[in-house]
């Protein structure tokens, strides 16, 4: 008896099946069931551009319409991958052009784009509708206006802190009037003033747009105007709200504020003076996200509005808000999920923050029942404190805390902060991200690698004391799928002994750590379906084995080498040595 | 294994090779981790603490705009012995070496920072935000930004 489905109906059962990782396990189950989902897939996500080539991605997903790519490395954030390095969206564009015109939707993550390539997209693809780039860099305002002029049923166009050559404000005014589908705009990374009357024109052919994210330059004023020619935002991005206005546009402005009833999120604030705080108390009760990253308000000013936030899920703030202001959050907003505290640098870098300390966030899971993400910039920290925050919150998620004095141990205990991410790690059994900091010995890695068995990404910075900790984590952190290390004093045992690890993980970053060059060659040999990146801006005149490498970059492929390296990385294709010295593994 | 890298920032020029201690690091590790880069956007900038590069410029111009000046960096510099003083924006400076071949040529005169108590050189002092008379030269350009308050050029002799 013939027991395989028809593949029509399995066609449409696939068709409820949305997750791409339920759909990953459906390709496994046998040829014919390969066949069906690839056909069926239309979103498509490729966490690591170099992992796979384009055209064999085009080749096996011939339906696709929406497609997701990640290119450099996470710590390119922080200006730790040179430039030049990679991560470019061509052969990706060029690639969908030729096998998947009908592509609808590209979302770009640390990718290299140039003007280039936004043309081919305009040129490419008739019925484009999304385009969401979050930094990425190498492209002008001339290539957002050949978006925007082409692509006439597009939906969204969102630049998420992107590195853009400013050319001007002219872009937007390439929109056609013919253009009314616009659901999503977000410029807020961009310099130049656009002409005020032709965003109030687009903004008033758009029925359906909900989400207008406006850079500084547009002014407070020019901000009413937008928000009463569209009260059904459900996102706003302000300009800059420092401008003084009249007592008439101050009133007008309130007004069109409580008029956004369906206002759910809420950022910009650039520079806002506290008297015009109380224009937005109007939407706080709706408010269930609030990034306030970019508006220096003090800890007063700052209560007001938050005490009127009771539905708020997501909030990112400066630590302007110290202490008292996190407690105030703990007591108003017990929807929170997600918390950022970012550094203001107030009081400078190397002096104690006193009016922020630890106590600031153990109110804040002490309050808060469904805190699960965090991200904490903080001087100091103590044990006692995570221990506590551990207690407290046991389904934490994500727990990242940067405390910014490196090497600094438990300013009450002057002990090392093993002991708080051990509670941390012990306790919170869901714990998907951690990021590590302060004065840490081999401890703490051991105790990570026990009872992180979720763990999947993991940062470090200045810890450990030796191979040790590498290894604890390699071998112990189950889950274990992004690594990325900075100045930590070990490299060559504990990597080459758990080189298969690598395998089963996205990547793994090391700079200024001491990974010799020898160890590179010898991994890179061992394990051929790694790609072993060494990217030293300053390689010494000769080489020898035992010379440390600034920065090494490991990640699983099937696409082999890449072909687009620069002069400063090297793998073992590229350049290979003659014979790999032996290195004695102790 | 040897460490003959000195991009280790356990082997950088101002620090020895034990661990540093906290209240140092932040000053060695600034000086030993930042990579010169070939972006014009990301020459001044550094790579701790982790912050988004859009974050980090917005921070900059915040400190400088909370200590009064908005952007520009006016700060008076007197010579010892000459009453009337000049008012410098030190933000037009790239580093300490245009700065000292700015006030050599302002004082016609050949001015250093600290280091040789040379008889022929003026020395550069500054005042910092804690009230106290320091040489310069000592810490990065960008924290010296952030916490000059005055300048003072020196006759050798007094340092």
């Amino acid at each position: 008896m013939d027991l395989r489905l028809p593949s029509k109906v399995l066609e449409h059962i696939l068709s409820f099946v949305d997750s791409n990782e339920d759909r990953n396990s459906v390709s496994l189950v046998c040829k014919s069931w390969f066949e069906t989902e690839r056909r069926t897939r239309k979103r498509v996500i490729v966490r690591n551009c170099y992992a796979v080539t384009p055209e064999a991605v085009a080749r096996r997903f011939p339906e696709m319409r929406s497609l997701t790519l990640k290119g450099k490395p996470h710590f390119a954030d922080y200006n730790l991958v040179p430039d030049g390095w990679g991560g470019y969206a061509w052969p990706w564009i060029e690639a969908m052009a030729a096998k998947c015109p009908s592509l609808e939707e590209l979302r770009l993550k640390r990718m290299v784009v140039t003007d280039e390539c936004l043309e081919k997209i305009a040129a490419s693809f008739k019925d484009f509708k999304v385009l969401v780039l979050t930094s990425c860099e190498g492209f002008s305002t001339d290539g957002l206006a050949a978006i925007a002029v082409a692509c006439s049923n597009l939906r969204e166009l969102e630049l998420r802190e992107c590195i853009v050559e400013d050319l001007g404000g002219d872009w937007l005014s390439y929109f056609p009037e013919t253009l009314t589908s616009l659901v999503s705009l977000d410029f807020s990374c961009l310099d130049s003033e656009v002409k005020l009357s032709d965003l109030e024109r687009l903004v008033s052919r758009s029925p359906n747009l909900k989400s207008l994210k406006l850079n500084r330059a547009v002014s407070l004023d020019a901000l009413g105007s937008l928000l009463r020619l569209a009260p059904q935002l459900v996102e706003l991005g302000t300009g800059s709200f420092s401008d003084k206005l009249d007592q008439e546009a101050v009133s007008k402005l309130s007004q069109a504020f409580s008029e956004m009833k369906e206002l759910k999120s809420l950022s910009g604030l650039w520079d806002v003076l506290p008297e015009y705080i109380p224009l937005l108390y109007s939407v706080c009760p709706g408010l269930t996200s609030l990034n306030l990253s970019y508006a220096t308000v003090q800890m007063p000013d700052l209560v007001e509005l938050l005490t009127r936030c009771s539905n708020l899920q997501k909030l990112w703030v400066m630590d302007l808000i110290e202490d008292k202001g996190l407690q105030v959050v703990a007591s108003s907003c017990k929807e929170l999920r997600e918390l950022r505290v970012f550094p203001s640098g107030a009081e400078g870098l190397n002096d104690t923050n006193v009016a922020m300390t630890e106590q600031g966030l153990v109110s804040v899971s002490e309050g808060c029942p469904n805190l699960e993400s965090v991200l904490y910039f903080c001087v100091q920290f103590t044990n006692a404190a995570m221990v506590t925050i551990a207690r407290n919150r046991p389904n934490l998620k994500c727990f990242r805390l940067c405390v910014m004095e490196p090497f600094a141990p438990d300013h009450k205990t002057q002990k090392p902060l093993d002991e708080g991410f051990k509670a941390i790690a012990e306790r919170c059994k869901d714990l998907q991200r951690l990021s590590v900091s302060g004065l840490l010995t081999d401890k703490a890695f051991e105790y990570i690698g026990t009872h992180g068995k979720k763990l999947r990404m993991l940062s470090i910075a200045f810890a450990g004391d030796s191979d040790l900790m590498l290894h604890h984590l390699l071998s112990g952190c189950e889950s274990l799928n992004k690594l990325e290390i900075r100045d930590c004093p070990f490299g060559d045992t504990a990597l080459l002994e758990n080189a298969a690890k690598l395998e089963t993980m996205r990547s793994l970053w090391m700079s200024s750590c001491c990974v010799s060059f020898g160890a590179c060659k010898l991994l890179s040999q061992k394990m051929p379906k790694l790609n072993v990146e060494v990217i030293d801006e300053h390689p010494l005149e000769t080489r020898p084995d035992s010379s440390p490498v600034e920065r090494i970059y490991i990640y699983r492929t099937l696409a082999g080498p890449r072909l687009d390296m620069p002069e400063f990385v090297w793998t073992i294709q590229k350049n290979p040595e003659i014979g790999v010295s032996h290195l004695a593994i102790k | 294994m040897e460490n003959s890298n000195s991009y280790s920032p356990y082997s950088s020029s101002s620090v020895d090779s034990t661990k540093p201690s906290p209240s140092e690091s932040s000053v060695n590790l600034s000086l030993s981790l930042t990579f010169p880069s070939t972006s014009s956007q990301r020459e001044t900038s550094q790579d701790w603490p982790p912050i988004k590069p859009r974050l980090r410029d917005t921070l900059k111009s915040l400190r400088l705009r909370q200590r009064g000046y908005n952007t520009a960096l006016f700060v008076k510099v007197y010579m010892e012995g000459v009453p009337i003083g000049r008012k410098l924006d030190l933000s037009t400076f790239s580093g300490y070496k245009s700065l000292l071949e700015n006030l050599s040529h302002m004082f016609d005169t050949s001015v250093i920072s600290g280091g040789t108590r040379d008889r022929k050189h003026h020395v550069l002092t500054y005042q910092d935000k804690d009230g106290d008379w320091m040489m310069v030269g000592d810490i990065p350009w960008d924290m010296f930004l952030e916490t000059v308050r005055r300048l003072k050029i020196t006759r050798p002799e007094r340092c």
